[in-house]
């Protein structure tokens, strides 16, 4: 199984967002109409559902090309996509008015609140989280189709 | 044709085309032993940490969860 890596890398990439997006969209959709969160989740889903999935498998991608060039662990590369996806999120949120940034903090969706330093702990836990998403299960999946 | 002009042919074929290896260079199965007795790697204490952070940070906060869900 020798041809077309990239293919491979993106399709292994993909494999993990999608599957967490189809839990994400079934709680987003019952928080909505069952118990009728205000919030506006069709405008929400836009980002997660269009970009985050795309975004790790180019990132897979990237990951396979750099390897002989700049080795980087896994994990590490992984790490790194929220530095990415943090801003074009942002950027996306006050386009569609679901974003507004404060001087306490920022607001989502016009409902919830999040004070600045709990906007820096998120981000820390994202990073953990893109750390171990992507050395155990993109990992497991760039071995099973070869591009280990 | 005759004869002569048939084993000429015959080497030329030989010639051109490369002998087929019926034979493998070497032995395959040990290293498919090698590769089933193979365990996966352990997951280090480290990453066990990180994973221990990652649960209590969302213990302690848990409103980041849906701005996580959104951005990541």
């Amino acid at each position: 199984m020798n041809t077309h890596p990239y293919l491979r890398a993106y399709m292994a990439g993909i494999v993990v967002p999608s599957i967490v997006l189809l839990f994400v969209l079934t709680g987003f959709i019952i928080a909505r109409h069952v118990y009728e969160v205000p919030i506006p989740i069709e405008r929400a889903i836009v980002f997660p559902m269009g970009i985050v999935p795309s975004a790790f498998g180019v990132w897979n991608m990237f990951y396979l090309w750099l390897r002989p060039r700049r080795h980087l662990p896994i994990g590490f590369h992984g790490a790194l996509l929220p530095c990415l996806l943090v801003p074009l999120g942002y950027c996306l949120g006050r386009s569609l008015g679901i974003l507004t940034f404060g001087p306490n903090g920022l607001t989502y969706f016009q409902a919830v609140a999040l004070p600045y330093a709990f906007f820096a702990a998120g981000f820390s836990i994202g990073l953990i989280a893109y750390y171990l998403i992507w050395k155990y299960l993109v990992g497991f999946f760039n071995q099973v189709l070869g591009i280990a | 044709m005759n004869n002569k002009e048939d084993e000429k042919i015959q080497t030329l074929l030989k010639q051109a085309m490369a002998p087929v290896d019926r034979e493998l260079e070497r032995d395959l199965w040990p290293q498919m032993l090698r590769r089933l007795e193979q365990r996966a790697a352990a997951v280090p204490w480290f990453d066990w940490a990180l994973l221990a952070l990652l649960v209590v940070g969302l213990l302690i906060s848990p409103h980041t969860i849906p701005v996580l869900l959104y951005h990541l």
